[in-house]
């Protein structure tokens, strides 16, 4: 199963999964982050640095521990 | 009329504000500006409107302390009209807030913010049918410009005198008669003023608040699992991501029936955005960026220093000829003077340079993406990226930066960015390193002390952890578009932080010259000196004389080196200390006790132990370093 820390850069994402505790589940969800959602990568993780993603018209950073408990896969 | 303006978190709401009620509270573009509310009155005719500006919050259910006390002041009844004021170029997520703000059932007024930047997405909105759906005003502004904010108080009245109560939207049947089912078994007592449905809700997301305060009815409260297992169970997954992706769903059909979504303009600033974070520009322009600005505060600063001490020295030198010397009112004469020049000649010169660099940093969106690219970085020391944002607000003053701790998640977080942050030199702390060793040392010699002060601060971060590890998950944060800053907003954003230097510190100073003046009248300066002596001189091989200014610069950092040139008679150090002399001074007052201010704050957001824990930290750190680079400067110079 990939996670987010497997995407490339500029790739077209669909969220599979929140593994993790439920408070990375809450915080997602208050920003609106959902399963299903559609997302761009925007930059990918680089020395072990947060990603950035495009999700549902704004610009999101995730730190490398949360982005690892996102399972997606890439879509086209 | 009280009116509270409740939006996601960089929505604009302090900018609407500012724009009502006169320039009262700091905005900046990052999530989570604002931690705590601002109250105003504005007078329009006859009519008083009371408005109240809450902290950003994502949702009602609160993920950190800043998100709770907006939902504690939206949830005491206290408003009678809410304006929901959302980001329009990230309509569909913030129509999520809006959903839930509809729920509690308060006269509400939507006002779609950033007109500008939603076109530049290429998203139209049709108000009217928004409108409609909500059976509330909408209303279009562009706060920053001033755009659209007259209309806010007659759409306020409006939704106040007509009762415009927005409507709930409806989810899926079943989800309908879960939340029914609870309604009708809650507790009366547990309903006060807040609505029912509201209340069910939050049980079925698992709000750990509300969860607390029905342990007391166990009958309910068992109810209330077993329903959420049901819905667990038909949905194959957790109850909140059920209502979570029904308010998805939800927004995603009134997004598609009230905007439309053409092509984005591509613009430069993507591009611009593109380089500040790329892996590998965003490094050195984070360093040329940061050293940049130290820099031109530096020459401003220096340029503008010497002529304004000058010329009150000219004027101290002066009063023997008006005022007989030695006599009580000629010390008071010095020391009013000196205590003037001091914030006038030393001080301003590089708060105003440096207040400006902050603002524009802040205004134009950087923060947060030093806090992307500072992310790998905070992790070495048990933190992560959102934390940066606390430490570089403290570059300014350290009281907004440990207040700005509330934007982290973990209690653990808080407290050691709060505890570092006390570390990080302040503006007033800055116009010593740069009045100081600055001026009679160099320029490379400051900067030198800052990067000192950087890799302490790191090591400290370290040992912490060692002592709390690392729980949280780590950085989850909105990043917000660029955003070009007016030029009004950097000069009343300056100004306001101006004022407070001007209002508060510099009669302070003016009044601790006093007070040392007669001190010295009266020979006392002496008796606190020989007090302290041990420390000072032993220690820290200090002249004696300075025993006395570090004593006052706990109420103001600045007062140190202001008094410091009265104690030793001369705006010329360098002939009376020696250089080794002058690091370890300005060490020593770069990190030992946060000033009053700090220490009142660190009190309220941490309470007695761990400021008293802090407090006790900054001294011992303070008395190692500069032991330790007394003898290692004396071995080298």
């Amino acid at each position: 199963m990939k996670t987010l820390l497997d995407i490339e850069n500029g790739k077209k994402i669909k969220i599979l999964k929140i593994s993790g505790g439920k408070g990375i589940r809450h915080h997602l969800q208050c920003l609106g982050i959902h399963i299903g959602d559609i997302a761009v990568l925007k930059k990918s993780s680089f020395l072990g640095g947060p990603v950035l993603l495009d999700v549902n018209g704004y610009d999101l950073a995730l730190g490398k521990g949360v982005a690892s408990k996102i399972e997606v896969e890439e879509i086209e | 009329m009280k009116i509270a303006f409740i939006g996601q978190p960089n929505a604009g709401k302090s900018t609407i504000f500012n724009g009502l009620a006169g320039y009262k509270t700091v905005t900046a573009n990052f999530p989570g500006q604002t931690v705590n509310y601002t109250v105003s009155t504005v007078k329009l005719g006859d009519e008083v409107f009371e408005i109240v500006d809450l902290p950003g919050i994502y949702s009602l259910t609160a993920i950190d302390m800043a998100e709770l006390e907006s939902r504690k002041y939206i949830l005491s009844g206290q408003a009678d009209v809410v304006i929901n004021v959302i980001d329009a170029s990230t309509l569909s997520r913030s129509l999520e807030l809006t959903l839930q703000l509809a729920e509690l059932q308060v006269p509400m007024v939507i006002c779609l913010n950033m007109m500008d930047e939603a076109r530049r997405k290429g998203i139209e909105i049709n108000k009217e049918k928004l409108s409609q759906i909500f059976g509330v005003p909408v209303i279009e502004t562009v706060a920053n410009k001033g755009i659209g904010l007259d209309k806010i108080f007659s759409s306020a009245k409006e939704a106040y005198y007509k009762k415009l109560i927005p409507k709930i939207q409806l989810f899926h049947k079943d989800i309908e008669e879960k939340i029914e089912e609870i309604e009708k078994m809650m507790p009366t007592e547990l309903v006060k003023n807040i609505p029912g449905r509201y209340i069910s809700l939050k049980l079925l997301e698992g709000d750990q608040e509300i969860f607390k305060e029905i342990r007391n009815y166990p009958e309910f409260f068992n109810k209330i699992k077993q329903i959420r297992e049901e819905i667990k169970k038909t949905h194959g997954r957790h109850t909140d991501s059920v209502i979570s992706s029904e308010r998805h769903a939800l927004t995603m059909n009134i997004f598609e029936e009230v905007a439309k979504v053409g092509e984005p303009s591509k613009s430069l600033r993507e591009k611009v955005d593109d380089i500040l974070t790329n892996k590998y520009f965003g490094y050195p322009l984070l360093l040329i960026i940061v050293f940049g600005i130290f820099f031109i505060v530096f020459e401003i600063g220096r340029i503008v220093e010497d002529p304004l001490v000058g010329i009150f020295d000219s004027m101290i030198e002066k009063l023997p000829g008006f005022l007989e010397n030695d006599s009580l009112i000629f010390f008071i004469f010095k020391g009013l003077l000196e205590g003037f020049s001091g914030g006038l000649g030393v001080a301003i010169p590089y708060l105003i340079p440096f207040f400006i660099g902050l603002t524009i940093l802040e205004d134009i969106g950087y923060l947060p993406r030093m806090a992307f690219l500072m992310d790998t970085i905070m992790h070495r020391i048990g933190l992560h990226g959102k934390s940066i944002l606390p430490f570089v607000i403290s570059y300014g003053c350290n009281v907004p930066g440990v207040m700005g701790t509330r934007i982290l998640e973990s209690p653990r977080d808080r407290f050691i960015t709060a505890a570092l942050s006390v570390f990080i030199p302040c503006a007033a702390r800055s116009t010593i390193i740069f009045g100081l060793v600055g001026a009679y040392i160099g320029g490379l010699a400051a900067a030198g002390l800052y990067i000192f002060n950087i890799c302490i601060v790191m090591i400290l971060g370290g040992i912490l952890t060692k002592f709390i590890p690392e729980i949280t998950p780590g950085l989850i944060m909105e990043i917000p578009p660029l955003r070009i800053p007016t030029l009004k907003n950097i000069f009343l954003k300056t100004w306001l932080r101006l004022k407070d230097f001007m209002l508060v510190a510099w009669p302070l100073l003016v009044i601790s010259s006093i007070i040392l003046s007669l001190l010295e009248y009266f020979k006392m300066d002496t008796i606190l000196n020989k007090i302290v002596s041990p420390i000072v001189s032993w220690m820290l091989g200090l002249p004696e004389e300075t025993g006395i200014t570090l004593v006052f610069g706990i109420l103001r950092k600045e007062l140190s080196m202001i008094m410091l040139f009265q104690a030793m008679h001369t705006t010329q150090l360098n002939t009376v200390m020696t250089n080794v002399q002058l690091i370890v001074f300005t060490i020593f007052t770069l990190f030992y006790i946060p000033c009053v201010g700090t220490m009142g704050v660190l009190l309220r957001e941490l309470g007695a132990r761990k400021m008293i824990l802090i407090t006790v930290l900054t001294i011992t750190v303070a008395l190692i370093l500069s032991v330790l680079s007394r003898i290692i400067l004396s071995l080298i110079i």
